[in-house]
């Protein structure tokens, strides 16, 4: 049994004769063991078209590049925002999404003779500024927005920085091998040593 | 004298949260034969939390809320932001199928749990005695009734609960916070300590301390110690922290005198003329919606303040037609909470180059030092308040609108921010008549019993007691060394925000003036007891529960003592 498949049985293992002894029932729809449940970003979804998949895959590489690190790719991220896109968005929302998109793919092969995903890291970048100049007088800018309701008429710019930025920071790549992952930390203390290089932890919420 | 009747059990707990759990725990051990009745559904400890342990990708949604289903089935519940999510909402209320009504213009939020353990598994976990000063508060400054315990009355119970429980934190021989029965207190951050040493220069009014939190630093028999895996609601199958499921029902079981029914929706008590008494209880299945009833010699209602009124109100007889043990006419009214809420928030460039390893269930505390004996003779506000601190390592959750794009922005989003050392000051409330709950003459539940409204309002004294707590967190942030300090946000928390509800049944020594006396038994019935919140006669500005099962545990040697004696 490696270190993850312990934590996912860890509940069960750890609760002892005691509370088993209760003999409590679990009732149907109470079955559900997140921990051993699939990760989020592996669920089917079909709702991009093949250009718009295509776009939003290049964006969020942009956003978040593999470096010595995983990146948005790597992490599952494209999913991640498919997902988002087809079952989490309202319709406002998810109509300046996706005609957002739709500008990229429709504007960028007009104005650079290829698409946003065959452009260079640099033509890219100056895509992906020049969207941002264009929304910074938004108030998703705002020092004040720390993300606890999505903001619904954020520029397309913005949703794709919000849900790329979450999608791979809750990833497992994201989560564990770009930030530090201990589920089990054991103790708590107060003062261990920063260097400059060494990242945040990955939190619970 | 014959004994003749039988009795299905020797006695009823209603509830089992924190003080129904024991109740339960402290009847069986007892020798009482005892049933426990919760409206919730089964709820097994550790393989019953389902949200334990699961890391954010395996969260629906990676962590983001499922919007539509907060707003249409938990518009209430999904309020409690620190505690309500994907990881934890099987604990909580339905809101859509079990609702309440308010009185136009006056929001309450009613946090309800809805399993077996009740809150006992999503609470704040802090834990503190009360005070003598905090026992005389009505009858110094005349709010409220006296109370009929002192401190003194009530400390050997505190030490009995707080050995079981299991409480860390840190001695400090404080008038106005006495200590408890503590276990090795955790550990602080770095900046903590830069912070505390600035406070005794600059700030020598105010002692910084440890959150003193029932989660354990030592092992207890069948109870771990913590492994600071962070988000306690999630349930915490090691039983690290205090809850019915890892503390107070395995102990009632194992005395083979506990009957627990689940989905066992309580209607109503029956009151018997002849005898005076409680006779039997009416149940309803919440699932099959079959009816049912029990007897018993003594009745606990352990229900949470809101429940147990409800109950109480809804239980009106001839005898008692505005409500069982209501011939007082206090039942419902003088309902207090604690206001809540950001009192300032700090950011630290010190201890940059310190980091921290584990989670720690608990902030700081400091305790009141407004109003104590003696002092502060000009404010513009009665009694005190307290504030818990949080000490946070900004990271990219708090970064996720920085402009830029690529490398460089992973990298900046990747690293720990500044410090960040929050006051939330939690202000005691004043008991008022106006401020009550009542049953709904046209609304009811799905099982036909009136809904529960309510018709809360703030007092100024509350409002200038967290004004109050806004202009001191500014002066110990600015103390304390921050390179900014922000005020916390304006206006006053929603009315049960604190989720501190208590009072509606209150205690005193006049049964004109009160429904319960000073061993919560109901003045006017005298197999009844009321130990959850609603006995409060006044709210002290300490996080309740500690006290709620201290006068728990004092009822049930009580009540057992006067059934010993054949006076019940």
């Amino acid at each position: 049994m490696n270190r993850r498949e312990f934590l996912q049985c860890a509940a069960i293992l750890i609760t002892g004769v005691s509370a088993s002894q209760l003999g409590f029932t679990l009732s149907a729809e109470q079955t559900v063991y997140l921990a051993a449940a699939p990760d989020y970003n592996t669920t089917p979804v079909n709702f991009f078209t093949p250009v718009q998949r295509e776009t939003v895959t290049a964006m969020c590489e942009a956003i978040i590049p593999r470096t010595d690190t995983p990146g948005a790719i790597d992490a599952g991220v494209p999913q991640f925002l498919e997902l988002m896109v087809a079952d989490w968005l309202n319709d406002e929302e998810r109509g300046i999404f996706i005609s957002g998109l739709q500008d990229i793919a429709d504007r960028i092969p007009q104005e650079y003779g290829k698409p946003f995903s065959q452009l260079g890291p640099q033509e890219q970048l100056q895509v992906l500024e020049a969207l941002e100049d264009a929304a910074s007088d938004s108030s998703w800018y705002d020092l004040g927005n720390i993300q606890q309701v999505y903001m619904s008429d954020a520029p397309f710019i913005c949703q794709m920085k919000e849900l790329t930025i979450w999608g791979f920071f809750t990833s497992e790549e994201g989560g564990s091998q770009v930030l530090r992952y201990d589920p089990m930390p054991m103790y708590f203390d107060g003062n261990i040593p920063l260097s400059p290089d060494d990242s945040s932890w990955s939190n619970s919420f | 004298m014959i004994e003749t009747k039988q009795y299905d059990f020797d006695a009823i707990v209603v509830g089992s949260g924190i003080s129904g759990s024991w109740a339960a725990k402290e009847l069986t051990e007892k020798g009482l034969k005892v049933l426990v009745l919760e409206r919730g559904k089964p709820l097994e400890a550790g393989s019953g939390y389902l949200g334990e342990h699961a890391p954010n990708w395996k969260l629906p949604y990676q962590g983001k809320p499922p919007r539509e289903l907060y707003e249409e089935d938990y518009p209430v519940q999904s309020k409690v932001w620190h505690s309500f999510n994907e990881s934890s909402r099987q604990f909580w209320n339905n809101d859509k199928e079990n609702p309440y009504a308010m009185d136009e213009g006056k929001p309450f939020l009613w946090a309800r749990a809805d399993v077996v353990g009740g809150r006992s598994l999503i609470w704040g976990r802090q834990t503190y005695r009360w005070s003598e000063q905090d026992f005389k508060a009505n009858a110094t400054d005349g709010y409220g009734i006296p109370w009929p315990v002192g401190y003194k009355d009530i400390e050997p119970w505190y030490s009995y609960v707080e050995k079981f429980v299991g409480i860390n934190g840190k001695k400090e021989n404080l008038p106005q916070l006495p200590d408890s029965e503590f276990q090795k207190p955790m550990p602080w951050f770095e900046l903590e300590k830069t912070i505390q040493a600035r406070l005794k220069i600059k700030a020598p009014d105010v002692t910084l301390t440890n959150g003193r939190v029932a989660v354990l630093t030592e092992d207890l028999p069948g109870r771990k110690a913590c492994h600071y895996c962070g988000p306690c609601y999630r349930g915490c199958s090691t039983g690290s922290y205090f809850s019915s499921q890892s503390s107070t029902l395995p102990a009632a079981e194992a005395t083979g005198n506990m009957t627990l029914k689940a989905n066992a929706v309580v209607e109503r008590l029956e009151y018997d003329t002849e005898s005076g008494k409680i006779s039997q209880v009416h149940v309803i299945d919440a699932i099959t919606k079959k009816r049912e009833t029990y007897s018993a010699k003594i009745f606990f209602l352990c229900a949470s303040t809101v429940g147990s009124t409800q109950i109480l109100l809804n239980s009106a007889s001839e005898e008692f037609p505005n409500g069982l043990a209501n011939s007082s006419g206090t039942l419902g009214h003088y309902m207090m909470d604690h206001t809540l809420g950001l009192s300032g928030v700090g950011v630290f460039l010190d201890n940059m180059d310190s980091y921290y390893h584990g989670n720690r269930p608990t902030g700081l505390y400091i305790p009141r030092f407004r109003n104590l004996e003696g002092q502060d003779q000009g404010a513009d506000f009665l009694r005190g308040y307290g504030y818990q601190a949080v000490t946070i390592r900004m990271d990219w959750m708090t970064g996720i609108n920085t402009k830029g794009f690529g490398a460089p922005l992973k990298e900046s989003l990747r690293k720990p921010g500044p410090w960040v050392f929050a006051l939330a000051g939690f202000t005691e409330c004043l008991p008022r008549e106006s401020n009550r709950m009542y049953l709904s003459k046209d609304k009811v539940d799905r099982y036909g019993i009136p809904q529960v409204v309510f018709d809360f309002e703030w007092s100024d004294n509350e409002v200038n007691l967290r004004r109050d707590a806004q202009k001191n967190a500014d002066r110990l942030l600015k103390a304390a060394g921050a390179v900014i300090t922000m005020s916390g946000e304006d206006g006053m928390s929603l009315p049960g925000e604190g989720i501190h509800e208590m009072g509606t049944a209150r205690m005193g020594d006049d049964p004109t003036q009160s429904v319960l006396n000073a061993y919560n038994q109901a003045h006017d019935v005298p197999n009844l007891f009321v130990t959850d919140g609603s006995f409060m006669t006044s709210s002290s500005c300490v996080n309740p529960s500690l006290t709620y099962m201290a006068f728990t545990a004092r009822a049930c040697d009580y009540a057992v003592k006067q059934i010993a004696q054949g006076n019940l």
